[in-house]
């Protein structure tokens, strides 16, 4: 059943693709077809890693609301970029290299993930629920001062932090590219090689133990595994913010499993469904006017709500 | 011998026009060598378009909307290639322009765009607008082979400052206010519309440090406070063609009332579109000027 | 709650704006009330409007998140959760973009009515998910708001308004003057009323069967919850803008002191969020004066203070 399901899912995906691929293309294919493609390898890793942190997080804080985005990435993320153009100035910051910015973002984000997950586990008693608590509160705290750099700078700084607090899959610098697809390679794979101890860890805490697992130790590698995700997607594109919520729970509906070899996959062909699909339309239909999150947020959002309401009639 | 001649001969065939072909102009990232009038242009920022539109240069492709009233019709012979903050890099590519120039928004957008074709970035940025407004005037006279046009443009400039400067000499002090619906903010001489204060040395109501470049929250008892003679007024809810926005009723209330600027009915309503979204471009600076000339002119 | 604790907070709450009034860009000392008439003039138009304004926001907002987390039963939701905040924004934004010559006091009225409208339909939605699920009502929440969201963005990206919306929704209080506030009493109203249906809203913290045995109109009861808790959201947001945490920390520290207990808590938590966004709207004036820091900036850092010391300092009761 939920393999049948994941069969549909790759259908769809194809399709989403071969949309992406072929629809209103301009100039000469050769162009196009290496320029689409760099785009969408970007969509499909952005994609999955996003998909597999988020999945990975929900399991081992045992909550289906909450993601690292939601919990203060992104807006760790938006204050560095409001704060660079506050610092910098707008000018001074669209002067630096797209290298040595995503070098600093994938630090600080990194670094953020580390210091957060890292003195939660070193201290005697681990809480998950203090650590998502501790996550909110930064997000809060991280939003309020954005909002105030927001009300002091002018227009035309505004623009520029505007712009990179949007996801975009416009163009990649093929550079960063080469570095980011191994590692979120690296990270998926990670995930992928500790299905089964995710499948243990869902059960519970005691219950894990009692299944003779190192609950601490596999707890704390997998929130490696979500930071380094996590940092290298946002680094890359920008914050997708509901995101990662938003195909999590699209891959419970759609495959009602809880066993991760199912899960990971699902919530990862989702991600390739929307993100292209997604993109596509910016690109086609709304002629880049508008930010991808956007559309993302608006359709996938609907879709999300209308499985639930059609799944709660029945 | 006779080889070698016809070798020299070929270097300078092939040397003259590789000479004429480019020249070097000056941008927002230092001089940079460019194609000699160039046919094709994409402009992916709004100042650059108002300024070369003054110019009389045509442009071939820009971004998705005219944004400023007096660019409409130039904006609609020319081809979408995408809008002010992503390029639609398959329309460039099938556009295959001769230049690409970008700025403030777009300015990011440099890298990636110049891998279709020789892009340059015509920001005009930082406190001095009027001198890089002018510096932009004199490059794009050299790249597109129009120095008189050029020159005569920056005269019509200078002109209009000097106008502006002795319109509002010893009227009295200014101050510069956003209203973003309910909420206001201040912005000192050394912020984005600090120009104004510096180039026709109008005197601030509130000093402010240069360093203070940002518009600061402010509340309408320290308008009252302030008391300036002036007010400008910048609506930030009129954007594009929201006419008849009303920042007005905002400033209209019981404290800003007090204010030899209300009383006097000296409140001046400057254009959003002309001041920051083609910030740097000749006719929108002259635009900005001309508002101030005749809000300043008018009998009190 | 003891009558000293009662009194005390009574009293700093007075206290506070007492000072609240003698706090802005213009000098004036108290003794100047006699015998100025500017002064006097000036408390009318714009310290005493300010006050009243930061009491009934704090006030009403930390009310309505207790509220809220009683309908969610989850400690950790805050009234925005439901797609009011971003409801408000697109009210905003519609009439800017379709009415822009329109007074100010209608823009808010729309923008009041539609995050009223978007509350409303977070509520249908609502009452369509099984109640076997609790869980999704928090995440149809956050997926409802991040639609309109996405809708207000997409308006606000096209039309060069994304700072504009920003800036109108960031919570402040220095637009307040005397007729720019009077909005805010209808949020009082509404938390008046949630105090008078205290014991309700107590017995429906419990769940919905527990409220149902005890002869509760649960329905009726969820249905009064969310539009309290939107009428103080939507006027809230739409007058002043967001003030983060007070909806969350103020419950928070109130349940941790005094039980879940509506009746007797529901003062305490009203005169603590008035003193707390009081405390941080003085501050706000003050460290940058003339210039003045949101009170959101500053209830944000504040607030992240206090409810990660609740966190760390105490053994958390959930633990």
């Amino acid at each position: 059943m939920a393999e049948r399901r994941l069969v549909w899912l790759a259908v769809g995906l194809i399709v989403a693709v071969l949309v992406f691929m072929t629809w209103g293309a301009r100039g000469n294919w050769g162009f196009v077809f290496t320029f689409r493609g760099t785009k969408l390898l970007a969509l499909l890793v952005v994609g999955a890693a996003i998909a597999v942190s988020t999945v990975l997080f929900q399991t081992i804080t045992a909550n289906r609301i909450l993601t690292p985005s939601i919990m203060g990435f992104d807006a760790l993320f938006l204050l560095f970029q409001a704060g660079l153009v506050f610092v910098l100035g707008g000018f001074g910051v669209t002067q630096l290299s797209s290298g040595l910015r995503f070098a600093m973002e994938f630090a600080l984000l990194m670094g953020a993930a580390l210091l957060l997950f890292g003195t939660l586990i070193g201290a005697a008693r681990h809480d998950i629920h203090r650590l998502v608590l501790t996550g909110i509160i930064f997000g809060v705290l991280f939003r309020s001062l954005t909002s105030f750099i927001e009300r002091l700078i002018d227009p035309n700084e505004f623009a520029v932090v505007q712009s990179s607090s949007f996801a975009s899959f416009n163009s990649f610098d093929a550079d960063l590219l080469r570095y980011c697809v191994p590692l979120c390679v690296l990270g998926i794979s990670a995930a992928w090689h500790y299905r089964r101890e995710l499948d243990v860890i869902a059960l519970g805490r005691d219950h894990a133990v009692n299944l003779g697992l190192n609950h601490k130790r596999a707890v704390l590698i997998i929130l490696i595994i979500i930071a380094l995700l996590v940092s290298v997607s946002t680094a890359l594109a920008g914050p997708v913010t509901f995101f990662g919520l938003l195909v999590a729970s699209l891959a419970h509906l759609v495959v009602r499993s809880h066993r991760h070899a199912t899960l990971l996959p699902a919530a990862s062909l989702c991600a390739g469904i929307v993100l292209v699909g997604g993109q596509a339309i910016t690109e086609r239909v709304l002629s880049l006017s508008v930010p991808l999150s956007v559309a993302v947020e608006f359709l996938g959002g609907l879709v999300f709500l209308t499985l639930i309401l059609r799944g709660t009639q029945r | 011998m006779r080889s070698l001649v016809q070798i020299a001969a070929a270097a300078v065939l092939f040397a003259v026009p590789a000479l004429a072909d480019t020249l070097t102009v000056e941008t927002a990232r230092g001089p940079a060598e460019v194609p000699a009038s160039p046919e094709k242009i994409a402009v992916f920022d709004l100042s650059a378009f108002d300024t070369l539109n003054a110019l009389g240069v045509s442009v071939a492709g820009s971004v998705d909307k005219a944004y400023l009233g007096h660019l409409k019709d130039a904006h609609e012979k020319a081809e979408v290639v995408g809008s002010l903050f992503e390029p639609d890099f398959e329309a460039i590519n099938a556009m295959q322009p001769d230049l690409i120039i970008v700025g403030s928004r777009s300015s990011e957008q440099l890298e990636p765009l110049s891998k279709f074709a020789p892009t340059i970035d015509m920001t005009v940025w930082g406190d001095d607008l009027l001198g890089l407004a002018k510096a932009r005037i004199e490059a794009y006279g050299k790249l597109f082979d129009r120095a008189d046009k050029a020159s005569a443009l920056s005269a019509e400039l200078d002109e209009k400052l000097a106008k502006a400067r002795e319109t509002v000499a010893g009227k009295g002090k200014a101050m510069i206010v956003m209203t973003n619906g309910p909420k206001v903010s201040a912005y000192g001489k050394g912020s984005r519309f600090g120009w104004l204060h510096q180039a026709l040395e109008l005197p601030e109501a509130v000093e402010t440090s240069s360093e203070n470049s940002h518009g600061e929250a402010v509340s309408f008892e320290f308008i009252r406070d302030a008391n300036p003679d002036w007010l400008l007024v910048i609506d930030r809810s009129v954007a594009i063609g929201a006419e008849g926005a009303r920042a007005d009723e905002t400033l209209d209330n019981a404290l800003v009332a007090e204010t030899t600027a209300w009383k006097n009915g000296q409140v001046i309503y400057l254009n959003a579109a002309d001041l920051y979204i083609a910030g740097g471009g000749a006719r929108s600076i002259m635009n900005t000027l001309d508002l101030l000339i005749e809000g300043f002119n008018k009998p009190s | 709650m003891s009558l000293p604790v009662r009194s005390a907070t009574l009293l700093a709450l007075l206290g506070l704006a007492a000072a609240s009034l003698f706090v802005g860009v213009i000098d004036m000392a108290p003794s100047q009330l006699l015998r100025d008439s500017e002064a006097l003039k000036l408390i009318a138009i714009s310290r005493l409007p300010r006050t009243l304004a930061v009491i009934l926001t704090g006030a009403s907002l930390a009310v309505a998140g207790v509220i809220m987390q009683m309908l969610a039963r989850n400690r950790f939701i805050e009234p925005t959760t439901a797609g009011t905040g971003q409801s408000a924004a697109l009210g905003i934004l519609l009439a800017t973009l379709y009415a822009p010559g329109a007074p100010l006091a209608l823009k808010m009225g729309l923008a009041s009515l539609t995050a009223l409208l978007g509350s409303g339909i977070f509520l249908l939605i609502v009452r369509r998910l099984p109640v076997t699920q609790p869980l999704l009502v928090p995440l149809v929440g956050l997926v409802y708001g991040a639609i309109i969201g996405a809708g207000v963005t997409f308006l606000a990206y096209r039309a060069d308004l994304l700072q504009y919306v920003s800036i109108w929704l960031n919570g402040e209080f220095s637009g307040v003057i005397a007729g720019r506030y009077e909005f805010l009493f209808v949020s009082g109203v509404a938390a008046v009323i949630a105090y008078l249906a205290a014991d309700r809203f107590s017995i429906l913290g419990l769940g919905r069967d527990a409220s149902i045995s005890l002869g509760l109109n649960y329905n009726q009861m969820l249905l009064l919850g969310l539009v309290v808790v939107s009428v103080i959201t939507a006027l809230t947001v739409v007058n002043i803008g967001m003030i983060p945490f007070v909806g969350l920390v103020v419950p928070n520290i109130a349940s941790r002191l005094l039980g879940d207990n509506l009746r007797s808590s529901l003062p305490f938590v009203a005169a603590s969020g008035a003193g707390l966004v009081l405390v941080c709207d003085i501050v706000g004036r003050i460290v940058r004066h003339p210039y003045e820091i949101p009170v959101g900036t500053v209830f944000g850092v504040v607030g992240a203070v206090i409810f990660l010391w609740l966190l760390y300092a105490k053994r958390p009761s959930h633990g």
